[in-house]
């Protein structure tokens, strides 16, 4: 008689769970086919499937193989648990003989693990420390994460035509085929650099400097993330890699070491000199530039901002992107131009810098209008008591639209 | 009229008030401060109130045991409890340091006067409950009170050792080793010694050392350490070639940490270079990050004691009075390395660029770079 009502209870839960696996149909064939057409995006700049260069070749050689191990035994362990599941759901039966203290399985199920792992130990090895490898470095690049924006100086190097140190921030600059060595730091808190297509991550620890070897195949924009939260604006930190072919890239140094060109006189730009003088030079240096009586203006952002540094606007119409690449200079369609442009042309066009035709005045100027709106920073003055009064991001400055209109024309001198 | 523990509460009520009134008038009074306080207050009135109201809960007389009759002794630790209180809340909005004292009164009576309670219970022969209480509380309160006393006798002859000079110091050191040897020797030839006189011989040496402990507090420190708290001789870098009294005492010359450096300036056979992680060979320049502390290692190679310099141009300390910016480490000898941290937030003025170098080496220095 208990087998029967055993047997009927089981029968009931089958049952229950078959409705509710009906019920949630929908939303597992829905997910499915999400994470499925999610593989299909093309638009994926920072896919860490597609290597663009050695180093992330390496890790791309190193997880594929591990990747398809994993993905084996975790499908047969799947399908074993399903068809476990199914075959002997209970439906009253006698429980079957339990295999608990047979050691020849239990050996072998220990075994075959603890080899492949070894295997894996053995290539992963290899890779680390392929990948910490610095001896073979062909330029080195020190690279500074504070909230939330990424500093690039070059030091002197004359095998590269770097005479005097280069500074520049958003978009790292590298020659193709170039074995760089990234030094990374941080002014303020733990960040981490990463770009996928060319090395996998590197925390930026503040007091040490940790390595980072890239090095990319073709001339191209490759993007990144900073992957280590880091407070508010954590998910705006962004950074690009520009590759360009050896010729570009003296070039591009030559232009950086381009002394600076002051606007000419009785025009916008010259005014809106004036306006950077009074409003910007508190905490952005421009390599060069004077006051009226030729001393050399020196920011000091060191007084104003709490990581103590705010980015060197040099030749800032060189670069693609600015407020820590979360913006682009260009507009989308001039941008989409450079992205998309074959490796041989890319070059002429990224270092053909921003026109005034290829400006993104809409970012810009709603930047230089209210940065905090157009980025979450610590920068309201009433709150900056923990800093010491001391801006974590850029403030409002409270520039009149005529202002605006004359620094944007100074702005776009900076090539 | 008013039973044990309502007066307890009572006690507790008016630290409350008294503490929220030294607050309001002594102390800057803060909204956050004063609903604290008037909280504590009115909690502390309910309770009373209630204690008052139910009579501490007290039943009647044959419903206790026969053991508790009568046998509670007068117990000092209520009132040290309520002083500990009293001491928390004052320390709250003063110094840690009274806060601390005041849990630590807390935390005492909290063990002491459990265990009284306790053993006040475990039998209606008085002698017997404090013999229970002494056996479980002796164990833990001769040890700390002997520390207790200890750490004020050493304190004490601390504070006369910091008043006197050198030379008297000395003396008085051996004077008090001493009389202290010779009191231990005595003792020992003479067991038969009455349990009084020693006593009083410690209780005597106890007494006269914290007196002079407190006598040269009130006279202060003696006039070197004075003036080397006012110089800051310790802190106060001296960067020159030659060795400083106060700044080269007590030199590290390893470093333990094994990552982390921007360079490494080594001084070998008269020789200054400098080593990038990263960069093939010896160079005489290094860059270093604008508002970023760059760790620096210096290497001694060569015989002799030698410094590394960084000069960091001009600061400012007036109006019109500018000063050489320098920092440095110590003299270290042939082997030695150290660390200097350079926080450099501008950068050089043209042709006037920062260098690294080592005092008393003629053309020798590493230019640092700042973009």
């Amino acid at each position: 008689m208990n087998h029967i009502k055993n047997a009927s209870d089981a029968a009931s839960r089958v049952n229950m769970l078959g409705r509710v696996i009906g019920r949630l149909k929908p939303v597992i064939l829905g997910t499915a086919g999400t994470v499925f057409l999610a593989s299909c995006a093309s638009n994926a700049p920072q896919d860490t499937w597609v290597p663009k260069g050695p180093n992330a070749q390496k890790i791309d050689t190193l997880q594929k193989p591990v990747f398809a191990v994993a993905g084996i035994i975790g499908l047969i362990v799947a399908a074993a648990v399903v068809y476990s599941v199914i075959k002997f759901r209970d439906k009253g039966q006698p429980i079957p003989k339990q295999s608990h203290g047979n050691p020849a399985l239990e050996i072998t199920l220990t075994i075959i693990p603890a080899l492949i792992l070894a295997v894996v130990g053995v290539f992963t090895f290899r890779t680390v420390f392929d990948l910490n490898k610095t001896s073979d470095t062909e330029m080195i690049i020190n690279v500074t994460g504070q909230q939330w924006w990424w500093e690039y100086d070059y030091p002197a190097n004359n095998d590269y035509g770097i005479t005097q140190p280069i500074i520049t921030s958003g978009q790292l600059v590298i020659p193709v085929g170039t074995k760089v060595l990234l030094r990374e730091t941080s002014r303020d808190v733990i960040h981490s650099y990463w770009i996928p297509a060319l090395n996998g991550k590197r925390d930026a620890v503040p007091g040490r400097i940790t390595l980072n070897r890239i090095e990319a195949d073709e001339p191209g924009i490759y993007a990144g993330q900073c992957t280590e939260f880091c407070g508010l604006s954590h998910a705006n930190m962004r950074m690009e890699a520009v590759a360009l072919s050896k010729e570009d890239f003296a070039k591009w140094v030559t232009n950086q070491l381009n002394p600076y060109v002051a606007p000419a006189e009785s025009t916008l730009a010259k005014e809106g000199e004036t306006v950077f003088l009074n409003q910007c030079t508190r905490c952005h240096q421009v390599n060069g530039l004077t006051r009226e009586d030729g001393t050399p203006v020196i920011a000091a952002p060191d007084e104003n901002v709490w990581s103590g540094a705010a980015p060197n606007l040099s030749h800032l119409m060189s670069r693609n992107t600015f407020a820590g690449a979360m913006f682009d200079l260009l507009t989308p369609e001039c941008r989409t131009d450079v992205w998309k442009s074959e490796s041989a042309s890319f070059g002429a066009k990224y270092l053909a810098g921003v026109s005034e035709s290829c400006l993104n005045q809409t970012d810009l100027r709603g930047w230089l209008r209210n940065a905090p709106e157009k980025k979450p920073m610590y920068a309201n003055p009433a709150l900056l008591a923990s800093t010491g009064g001391k801006y974590r991001g850029m403030p409002n400055l409270g520039l009149s639209e005529s202002d605006i209109e004359k620094l944007v024309a100074y702005l776009l001198t900076l090539k | 009229m008013f039973t044990p523990g309502s007066k307890y509460l009572i006690a507790i009520t008016g630290l409350s008030a008294f503490s929220l009134a030294l607050y309001m008038l002594l102390v800057h009074p803060s909204a956050l401060g004063a609903v604290a306080l008037i909280g504590l207050l009115a909690a502390t009135s309910l309770l009373t109130g209630i204690t008052l109201f139910t009579r501490d809960g007290h039943t009647a007389q044959d419903q206790t045991s026969a053991a508790t009759v009568d046998t509670p002794t007068p117990s000092m630790w209520p009132l040290v409890g309520a002083a500990g209180f009293s001491l928390v809340l004052v320390g709250t909005i003063t110094t840690p340091v009274v806060f601390i004292f005041g849990i630590v009164a807390i935390l005492a009576t909290l063990v002491e006067w459990t265990v009284q309670a306790w053993s006040e219970r475990s039998s209606a022969d008085v002698s017997y409950n404090a013999s229970i209480r002494e056996r479980i509380l002796n164990p833990i309160e001769y040890p700390v009170l002997a520390a207790i006393g200890v750490a004020v006798i050493i304190f004490s002859f601390s504070r006369v050792m910091l008043a006197i000079s050198k030379d008297a110091g000395a003396i008085i050191f051996i004077v008090a080793a001493s009389a202290i040897s010779l009191a231990g020797l005595l003792i020992s030839v003479r067991p038969q010694l009455k349990k009084s006189i020693v006593q009083t011989i410690a209780v005597l040496a106890a007494v006269g050392i914290v007196g002079a402990g407190i006598a040269s507090m009130g006279f202060g420190l003696r006039e070197e350490l004075v003036v080397a708290a006012e110089e800051d001789h310790y802190a106060h870098q001296e960067c020159g070639e030659e060795k400083s009294d106060h700044f080269d005492k007590g030199v590290s010359e390893t470093i333990s940490a094994t990552s982390g450096a921007d360079a490494t300036i080594e001084l070998a056979d008269g020789k200054l270079t400098a080593q990038v992680q990263g960069i093939e060979g010896l160079q005489d320049s290094i860059t270093v990050r604008r508002s970023n502390p760059s760790n620096i290692i210096f290497r001694n190679k060569d015989a002799g004691e030698f410094r590394l310099s960084a000069h960091l141009g001009k600061t400012k300390i007036a109006d019109g009075v500018m000063e050489d910016l320098v920092t440095c480490t110590q003299l270290i000898s042939e082997g030695a390395e150290q660390w200097l941290t350079l926080t450099i937030n501008k950068p050089a003025v043209s042709g006037e660029p920062y260098t690294l170098s080592v005092p008393g080496l003629e053309g020798q220095s590493i230019v640092v770079v700042v973009p």
